[in-house]
């Protein structure tokens, strides 16, 4: 076996450049597979993160008949055992219970229908967390005027600031980013901008009666922290639910389009609003290893009553983003597809060159003695070699990139930025951490070299030594 | 002893066109350590006579019966196993292992017959050191010349002590000191070792040494002299 190694890897170098080459085509190709799936997977666990764990959880406890019918009249009784008995369970992260409804909300000439969401404030905090996301500053067309005509800003920096204008902020630092600008560059207008623009806000008390708005709702109803907005709709059993919320606080909902729609009230406010004490819509469940989201499914369905509770997953309640991403992840896969594709006949072109030049070494080798069955495992190793050297440095090439761009994600600033929360989408894009894809990359090359080796293979088999030795 | 038999041997190439008699009838046979040359003009048939008695090629009609076996009736990795085990080649062209170095080429048989290392590399250096490069087995053999190369093939092809060493055309490619050097080794070991030595070749030098010359024309024999 040393000696068959052995004499494998001497023949990858003795053409050298043909080899490297090879080596190289896989390098580039596993490099780029690992990239580009990094920051498809990372794409899609950011916008399950900001639709999903940020809002409605992974799993849901509905009344049975919630799924078919989202009405109130359809919604469960508050037991805060069953939500004690669901924090418990292995897996389990947070359960928290909601109220979700659909009214009308208004302000001045302005109204939209909205998705209020009561919550208990205090489980909230370790769930969607809104206290996280209340927003602390907000560049209102007036605060921009005033900026831009203290400072003389280069022009690119003025157009960026009024392409922002309206735009809220939980943290200072996220101005300078979409001004284009770092740390240092930003450092001398941070002052300024923080007295200037600082929006007001709170989170909400346990028995507030207010309301935290979404901030693109709140620019579109013209809200500020201070005002109040009404809001009309259906109660429980046809009761009819309408209400005056001053507004605590406005929050920026990582996914776009809940940014536009979005209010969350107290969870006693909405039972009261929409006339359904001691009742509530659903249990958020928010859980560890999301791998494991099927098992923790199951595992609380033998759980809870049957009769009473049901619990989907993330991929029932919101179908549509789940074909979003299937859909997606398909082209995402069909390229890389083509990509391999062209690696393999790269490889092939290798393994048909070197058994074309060899021809005649392979007749002396089993002339003097070596199987055929032998001779192929030398090829095979070969050509594996070839396959694991250049498949394991585009892997670790990848490797620094894919940890960076997953701890850095890189944000898109300016008119791109924009573009992608028009379309609904989180402006950054993160890579997947290093997973199961890295995986898959060594093994879809791993059997294309497998598959490559086939022709030599045939043709060693098929060798007649004397045409072989006759070159 | 009779260790080799060949009986009404022929082989026709283009059998579906014009025929070629490469080998037309030969029988023959050969004694345990014969020392023998098989010579002829150009396309007389020597090489695939050689071949066929080394398995490399199988017969149209006839057989070759080699220490017991007869060829043609084995079959794939038998044959293979056969020619390994009994059979040392040295080709026209040498056909070293380019990758390997003199001494890995000359264990690399008894490697395959799964002999331990440290048995393949004392024997290697032993015939290196008979064939006279006891001072080059670490070279590969694109730096070394054509008469060294042709001394690995020996060395390669007597280091697992086949029974018997078949040898196309060994001498064509070289110089008459190195032609006369590999003969006084192949009759050195053909004495000292029992080795038999069947050469295909048209080279005097050869002939002269040989102990017995069959002579081909035309795929028949047309004379068979013992010295």
């Amino acid at each position: 076996m040393v000696e068959l190694i052995k004499l494998a890897w001497r023949n990858i170098w003795r053409n050298k450049r043909r080899s490297l080459i090879t080596i190289a085509s896989i390098f580039f190709a596993v490099f780029f597979a690992v990239v580009m799936r990094s920051i498809q997977l990372g794409s899609y666990g950011h916008m399950i993160k900001q639709s999903i764990e940020n809002f409605s959880g992974y799993l849901q406890i509905q009344n049975p008949e919630y799924f078919d019918e989202q009405s109130l009249d359809n919604s469960l009784e508050y037991t805060p055992e069953l939500i004690e008995t669901l924090n418990k369970l292995e897996d389990v992260k947070i359960a928290v219970p909601r109220i979700e409804g659909f009214v009308l909300a208004s302000s001045g000439h302005q109204s939209k229908g909205v998705i209020v969401t009561g919550i208990d404030t205090q489980k909230e905090k370790h769930a969607s967390n809104p206290e996280n996301n209340l927003v602390r500053y907000i560049l209102t067309p007036k605060i921009v005027k005033e900026i831009t005509t203290e400072f003389a800003f280069d022009k690119k920096t003025e157009e960026l600031l009024w392409l922002n204008q309206n735009t809220a902020y939980t943290n200072i630092e996220r101005i300078g980013l979409d001004l284009d600008m770092n740390a240092k560059e930003f450092s001398k207008y941070e002052q300024p901008f923080k007295d200037k623009a600082y929006a007001p806000g709170q989170y909400l008390t346990a028995n507030d009666s207010g309301a935290l708005v979404s901030s693109k709702l709140a620019n579109f109803l013209n809200i500020q922290v201070g005002d109040t907005i009404i809001m009309i709709g259906s109660g429980y059993h046809g009761s009819s639910a309408a209400g005056l919320f001053p507004v605590r606080g406005i929050i920026k909902v990582l996914s776009p389009e809940l940014d536009n729609k979005l209010i969350y009230i107290t969870l006693s406010r909405a039972q009261q609003f929409f006339d359904m004490h001691g009742r509530i819509t659903s249990i958020a469940i928010n859980i560890d290893n999301t791998d494991q989201m099927l098992s923790v499914q199951n595992n609380i369905q033998h759980t809870i009553d049957n009769e009473k509770y049901t619990v989907k997953n993330w991929e029932q309640i919101n179908p549509v983003l789940k074909q979003q991403i299937e859909s997606d992840d398909k082209s995402g896969q069909m390229f890389v597809g083509i990509l391999y594709f062209i690696v393999f006949f790269g490889i092939l072109g290798t393994v048909m060159m070197m058994i074309a030049e060899r021809k005649r070494e392979f007749g002396v080798l089993v002339a003097i003695g070596m199987r055929k069955r032998k001779l192929s495992a030398i090829v095979i190793v070969e050509m594996l070699f070839i396959g694991i050297v250049g498949t394991l440095s585009g892997l670790l090439a990848a490797v620094p990139l894919v940890i960076a761009f997953n701890l850095h994600p890189v944000r898109f600033t300016g008119e791109t930025g924009k573009t992608y929360e028009e379309m609904g989408f989180d402006p950054i894009m993160p890579t997947a951490p290093i997973d199961h894809y890295f995986t898959w990359q060594a093994v879809i090359i791993l059997i294309m070299v497998l598959l490559a080796c086939y022709i030599p293979l045939w043709r060693i088999r098929k060798m007649k030594i004397m045409n072989s030795l006759r070159g | 002893m009779k260790v080799i038999e060949i009986n009404e041997l022929h082989k026709i190439y283009n059998e579906s066109e014009v025929k070629v008699h490469a080998v037309n009838g030969i029988t023959l046979d050969f004694d345990e350590g014969e020392f023998a040359a098989i010579v002829g003009p150009s396309g007389s048939g020597k090489t695939t006579l050689l071949n066929m008695i080394g398995g490399l090629d199988s017969p149209t009609s006839g057989n070759v019966i080699v220490a017991g076996s007869e060829m043609s009736a084995l079959r794939g990795s038998e044959l293979t196993d056969f020619r390994l085990h009994n059979i040392g080649f040295v080709f026209q062209a040498y056909n070293l292992i380019p990758v390997l170095t003199a001494r890995e080429n000359t264990e690399f048989v008894m490697r395959l017959q799964n002999k331990p290392a440290k048995e393949c590399k004392s024997r290697a250096e032993e015939m290196l050191n008979a064939v006279g490069l006891g001072n080059r087995m670490e070279s590969r053999p694109s730096k070394m010349s054509g008469g060294q190369q042709q001394r690995v093939a020996v060395a390669r092809a007597l280091a697992s002590k086949p029974q018997f060493v078949l040898a196309d055309e060994p001498t064509a490619n070289l110089d008459s000191k190195s032609t006369e050097t590999l003969l006084e080794i192949m009759e050195k070991l053909n004495r000292e070792e029992n080795i038999t030595f069947i050469f295909s070749t048209h080279d005097a030098r050869v002939v002269k040494k040989a102990r017995r010359v069959i002579t081909i024309e035309d795929g028949k024999v047309v004379s068979d002299e013992r010295k």
